[in-house]
């Protein structure tokens, strides 16, 4: 009889799961528009996007749209130029994640750029092709300004790339996708939390894609707020790992899982040959994740633990639809001849710590037990490193913490060197940007266990600033803002603009026309002077434009501005000393 | 063992991992204060002026915020219909027209002509009025009643469930001024409010 009951209550239970499951309507992933060239035009703004699936739309901020902006195309050896405004209703940052430049361009913490201001840096793009990507960085509001949509991938094309018989048809065999959770509230707002309880992939709840029977390339990253994606299939084929965060791997790596934690990027190639018609899900098989692993916790209640937690879940259905004209059909044996940096080579090892806590009182979320860097909370205005120009190093971080964590560095791309003793895995033995940095094992009430060893090195080749610090923080941004943050300068100890400055007085300058119309151009006392930065405010002091490192001799573009009186300051590249002059628009 | 092991990190995690502390001071039951405000007609406005007034639905929005922008035939359907039964229809600019140059008197008085406003669209300079009501973003409806000779919000939160699509939302404020008029309990007196946030001044 009890067991009778028992089957009947099974069969009520599946047909439950079955109906709900055959309910479920998939929505077409969104796909980022592309932006290519060498100047960039970037607005970001508060909007709104229909996100859940019926009800209030959720208010979202985008560049140029309404969840995630557009992909960004660069050639490597290209010099880019950005032109970014902030028509946000706040202030806001853009770091572009991986990118090799100079840190008064790199849009960490310090560049902050204040509401209807025009920031336009550029870089040379030196870094190999890969997927890369941007992102806002104001300290103490990455989580939230991530969380309502600012953000976008970077391609990076180059020779070496371009010579591979690779899938690279943008959204046809080429497919970008951005993994992230969110949960909402009752009027389907956005919970500015670590955790969300629904998958939303390119912005999209429930997608669906459909992908041509041939070899596939997905550019695969997680910009969740702190979860990891434990990647594979519903079939649980292999794919092929061609990347690792900056660049190809020597050959492709396969596997048929793959833990990919916050900020990192993978690009894999997946075989539909033959399969046309059939579906297939994209999962993230999180049910296998230990607790110290993000969306491995084993809570039973808080903000930690939701519908995701510990579980398997979908996050693409895949339909598989007739060749393209021309597929790739085939996986390239190699890819690349990585020239890894030497060991031997390095000048320094510098020790680094990560710990719970350790009695340092955290002011605001985590309250008292955030997880630190070097036992300290971050502090904008203290360098805690100086990196001298032309620098190899290599960074031993050793982690007490009882939870794992994806250390971030900006500047470099690295290599690492172990991980708790052993050489990294296939997939991560080329070029990174992110490391995983696991918990320490075996710990318990009273033991902290055994603190785990991660080492990488890197080389600061260039790029020396004694003004403009670099991060290096975990990417789980909830942690970057509590303060697991630090800064290093890289100086250059041969020249005077390394960290100490030329003594002495910055030469004069004067503006021309006064008043100016369209154009406004600097004349320099010193020909040989140079401005390191060039700001300009209106009489309310509200600033409009801010140029680093500008380049001057095609005068500077104010035909945008209205009639009236404006300030421009000036910061002097030898001294770092700056001047503030008056001039009239008219 | 190995459970036990797994239990013991998940203490440590826990207590590591505090949670955010909860917020949610209920606005509904305050008082609020008569002021007066400068309308885009360069009169000034107070409550008091509106001697037969039950109460007022009272709405801080602004010229920038894109969700706000959805709102202006709403809100002139709102006075059209409510003035009539004792409760007109305010909007409040509490933004700070230091920092967002679009929130000037002069691009108030513009967007008010532009969008056909039939009621008042006042000026808070000072974002007093804004810090009174507590408003948190642009839009954030309240709905205030006299009682005993002094305003009390009974409503506060959004306007409806649905800024894209009007015909598909769930009107709150009309809802809460029914249940006014009706001399009822208002069913549902808070609901989220959210859009641009408004930074006050210190």
């Amino acid at each position: 009889m009890q067991t009778s009951l028992r089957f009947i209550i099974i069969i009520f239970l599946f047909s439950f799961v079955a109906k709900s499951t055959s309910a479920q309507t998939y929505n077409q992933l969104w796909i980022p528009d592309t932006l290519s060239g060498t100047t960039f035009n970037l607005i970001m703004k508060d909007t709104m996007k229909q996100i859940c699936h019926s009800g209030q739309q959720t208010i979202t901020s985008g560049f140029n749209g309404n969840f995630w902006g557009p992909t960004l195309i660069f050639k490597k050896g290209d010099v880019v130029h950005m032109n970014i405004q902030n028509k946000l209703n706040d202030s806001t940052t853009v770091h572009w994640h991986g990118m090799h430049l100079p840190a008064v361009m790199d849009g960490g913490p310090h560049q902050v750029i204040p509401i209807n201001t025009i920031w336009q840096p550029y870089w040379k793009v030196t870094n190999n092709a890969a997927t890369y990507w941007y992102h806002p960085h104001l300290h103490e509001m990455t989580e939230q300004q991530i969380t309502k949509g600012l953000g976008g991938l970077i391609i990076v094309r180059d020779s070496i790339e371009s010579a591979l018989a690779l899938p690279r048809t943008y959204s046809v065999d080429d497919i970008p996708l951005i993994l992230t959770d969110r949960s909402f509230t009752s009027q389907n707002q956005f919970n500015v939390v670590p955790y969300g309880d629904s998958m939303v992939i390119n912005g999209t709840m429930h997608a669906q894609y459909k992908v041509p029977a041939q070899i596939v390339r997905f550019r695969i990253l997680n910009a969740a707020i702190e979860r990891s994606f434990n990647i594979g299939f519903s079939d649980n084929r292999n794919f092929s790992i061609i990347t690792s965060d900056g660049g190809l791997l020597d050959a492709p790596v396969s596997v048929n899982r793959y833990l990919l934690h916050a900020g990192e990027r993978i690009e894999i190639l997946v075989s539909f040959t033959s399969q046309s018609g059939q579906s297939f899900d994209l999962k993230a098989y999180n049910s296998t994740l230990s607790q110290n692993i993000a969306g491995g916790d084993i809570f039973t209640n808080g903000p930690f633990v939701n519908a995701l937690a510990k579980s398997d879940f979908n996050m693409l259905h895949l339909n598989v639809v007739a060749q393209t004209s021309n597929p790739i059909t085939t996986i390239p044996t190699t890819l690349t001849t990585n020239v890894l940096i030497n060991s031997t080579t390095a000048n320094i090892t510098r020790h680094l710590t990560i710990s719970d806590s350790a009695g340092v009182t955290t002011p605001t979320i985590l309250g008292p037990n955030a997880f630190i860097l070097n036992h300290k909370l971050f502090d904008i205005k203290r360098n805690d490193y100086q990196v001298p120009l032309g620098n190899t190093e290599i960074w031993e971080i050793t982690s007490s913490s009882a939870f794992g964590h994806p250390f971030h560095i900006h500047d470099v791309e690295f290599n690492i060197l172990s991980v708790s003793g052993a050489a990294p895995v296939a997939a991560q033995a080329g070029w990174k940007d992110v490391v995983f940095i696991p918990g320490a094992t075996g710990g318990g009430p009273g033991n902290p266990g055994t603190p785990t060893v991660v080492k990488f090195i890197a080389k600061f080749d260039d790029y020396a600033d004694s003004l403009h610090p670099f991060m290096f923080h975990c990417h789980i941004s909830l942690h970057e803002d509590e303060g697991m943050m630090g800064q290093f300068v890289v100086k250059d100890a041969s020249s005077s603009s390394g960290v100490n400055e030329a003594t002495g007085l910055m030469k004069d300058f004067s503006l021309y026309p006064n008043p100016a119309g369209s154009k406004l151009y600097i004349n320099f006392e010193d020909p040989t002077m140079q401005a390191y930065y060039v700001r300009i405010s209106d009489m309310l002091g509200r600033t409009k434009l801010m140029l680093p490192r500008p380049q001057l001799l095609g005068g500077i573009d104010i035909s945008q501005f209205a009639a009236g009186t404006y300030f421009l300051q000036l910061t002097d590249e030898k001294t770092k000393q700056s001047v503030t002059k008056k001039f009239v628009k008219e | 063992m190995k459970l036990l092991q797994t239990i013991c990190i998940a203490l440590i995690l826990f207590v590591v991992v505090a949670f955010k502390p909860s917020k949610p001071t209920t606005l509904v039951g305050n008082v609020v204060h008569d002021f007066a405000l400068k309308n885009v007609d360069s009169k000034m406005v107070s409550l008091h002026d509106f001697a037969d007034a039950k109460g007022f639905i009272v709405v801080f929005t602004c010229n920038h915020c894109p969700f706000a922008k959805l709102y202006s035939k709403r809100f002139n359907d709102l006075n059209s219909k409510y003035i009539a039964k004792g409760v007109p229809f305010l909007a409040i600019n509490s933004m700070d027209t230091l920092v967002y140059e679009e929130e000037s008197f002069e691009l108030m008085k513009q967007k008010a002509t532009n969008d056909n406003f039939n009621f008042p669209y006042l000026y808070d300079c000072m974002q007093t009025v804004g810090k009174d009501f507590k408003a948190e973003h642009t839009p954030h409806a309240f709905v205030i009643w006299k009682e005993n000779n002094q305003w009390l919000i009974k409503y506060s939160g959004a306007i409806d469930d649905n800024g894209e699509h009007p015909e598909k939302a769930t009107p709150y404020i009309a809802i809460a001024v029914d249940d006014l008029l009706h001399g009822k309990p208002v069913k549902m007196p808070e609901t989220q409010s959210f859009g641009c946030a408004i930074f006050y001044r210190k």
